[in-house]
């Protein structure tokens, strides 16, 4: 029990009447790698607010490192955004800030780097991503992999223990962000380190996840192994992989 | 035609409640955001300090400059032609003081600030709400109401008071070299008729403007700027926020040279 890093137990989340999440349990050890999927409107998108805890108006409850996020309090829940790295597929980059500034905000907000050891540490992550010639562009003259790689690394920058990526890769070019994949498949194999990938295509992340879990209607439909994704019988995954608008879910 | 009068002001009156109430919530939520201050270093702030100084001060001193020398020759030819007719002519470095350092440095410093700088930010920070840029500092554990208002804040009350001072300067400077070609009066006598005319509460009283101008124009630009759920409704809040803090710099003024008068 010690090594979960995140427990989602019986929650269930509804607005406004609306059922998004219902009776949503599951767990994510250390050094595990989960992936959620689902149609649109199945839920997925409202597993964000939850973990990361700007939403709290939910039955039942979610621990992160073992303490229920609805008990943090405002400057708790600061502290614990600051924990999880995320990168959503808006990006949400600083459009007044250069790749560097970006980068370097999370680190000259909450840690107690000194400002040589911030560049130092950002200038490496920046090599790593090939962002070395666009360290001084701003958003608006950045491409859409650039962006999105700037996005992880500001994410990677305050090395957090858990990666949340939300629809990160949709509609990216998959040459781009090979070096971006390839890093993100190093840490994958870190036992300390989690990632969650909310995505539409689970095939694309196969190599890198070890768990899966299909959602929809807010419902659990699927769970299992990389074994399971891959071979299991399931009508609501094999509806899901063959893209198919017959069988279990009915798609508008 | 009484009811349907009856109706629009009590529904009037019902939305400038909310929106007092609403205003009030943002301010105590900024205050609160202040215990944050610990967790928050300086020099994540910095940048923008210096940025929003350049911008509402450094950028706005020659606009200001050439108000300032424009009113301040109005306001001391006027003065310098007037006076005698009534025969206080003696009172001229009271109401220098009074409608120059007092008054009109502040209030015009003000207005400047809120068209160039108020709309600014408010179109700024709706801008970034609306990009999810806000979101996204939220979401990596950055306090967005501190990061975002308090520096602006630092800074409008630097640019603000400094405009003042400035704006003083060359106003009573600049002004009475423009009036030379209208009436002629000593150097001398003018300075000395200034200087004798300043007093400490005047001095604080104009300060005192800039500062609470310095918190209320960056306070209510970004509370507007925060406000739009599209982007079709930016140009609505940036306006509102330009005709509204407009409107609170003059109450402002008011009531703070009220209670100066009082004092």
């Amino acid at each position: 029990m010690d090594d979960l890093i995140l427990e989602l137990k019986n929650v269930t989340y509804c607005v406004n009447g609306v059922t998004f999440l219902d009776d949503i349990s599951f767990d994510l050890k250390q050094g595990d790698n989960l992936l959620v999927f689902g149609p649109e409107a199945s839920g997925i998108t409202n597993l964000s607010g939850l973990v990361l805890r700007t939403d709290s108006e939910y039955e039942g409850e979610v621990l992160y490192k073992g303490e229920p996020l609805k008990s943090l309090d405002y400057f708790g829940q600061l502290m614990h955004k600051k924990d999880i790295g995320y990168v959503h597929g808006d990006y949400g980059l600083i459009s007044n800030m250069n790749v560097e500034q970006n980068i370097s905000l999370p680190l000259e907000y909450h840690s107690k780097m000194t400002g040589p050891e911030i560049k130092k540490h950002v200038g490496k992550i920046i090599y790593d991503l090939n962002l070395d010639h666009c360290r001084k562009l701003r958003p608006f003259d950045l491409s859409r992999s650039e962006i999105l790689k700037t996005t992880f690394a500001r994410a990677l920058a305050m090395d957090p223990d858990l990666l949340y990526l939300e629809y990160a890769f949709e509609d990216q070019c998959p040459l781009n962000i090979k070096t971006m994949m390839n890093i993100l498949s190093e840490r994958s194999k870190l036992p300390d380190k989690s990632l969650i990938i909310i995505t539409y295509y689970p095939w694309n992340f196969v190599d890198i996840s070890d768990s899966f879990i299909m959602f929809f209607n807010g419902r659990i439909v699927f769970s299992g192994g990389r074994d399971d994704f891959l071979n299991s019988s399931n009508p609501y995954l094999l509806q899901y992989k063959n893209k198919s608008i017959e069988g279990p879910m009915v798609i508008l | 035609m009484i009811k349907e009068i009856s109706i629009y002001t009590g529904s009037r009156a019902l939305s400038i409640y909310r929106g007092i109430a609403d205003f009030t919530e943002y301010t105590k939520s900024i205050i609160f955001s202040l215990r944050s201050l610990r967790y928050l270093s300086f020099r994540s702030i910095y940048n923008i300090i210096i940025n929003q100084t350049k911008f509402t001060g450094v950028d706005a001193l020659v606009i200001v400059m050439i108000i300032a020398l424009l009113l301040g020759g109005t306001v001391i030819i006027q003065a310098l032609t007037s006076l005698p007719k009534f025969g206080v002519e003696g009172f001229l470095g009271n109401i220098l003081v009074i409608i120059i350092a007092r008054e009109l440095g502040p209030l015009a410093t003000a207005l400047i600030v809120i068209s160039r700088s108020g709309s600014a930010i408010a179109t700024e920070i709706s801008v970034q709400k609306w990009s999810r840029e806000i979101l996204s500092m939220e979401l990596i554990g950055i306090d967005t109401k501190l990061y975002i208002i308090f520096p602006r804040i630092i800074a409008s009350i630097i640019s603000i008071t400094s405009l003042i001072i400035i704006f003083d300067i060359i106003a009573f400077i600049g002004g009475y070299l423009i009036s030379q070609t209208v009436v002629y009066i000593p150097m001398d006598v003018f300075a000395q008729t200034l200087i004798d005319s300043f007093t400490f509460i005047d001095i604080v009283a104009a300060l005192i403007k800039g500062v609470i101008f310095g918190i209320t124009i960056p306070l209510i630009s970004c509370y507007y700027g925060l406000k739009p759920s599209s982007k079709f409704e930016i140009p609505i809040y940036v306006s509102k926020a330009v005709i509204r803090t407009l409107f609170v710099a003059i109450i402002v003024n008011i009531l703070v040279s009220v209670l100066f008068y009082l004092l």
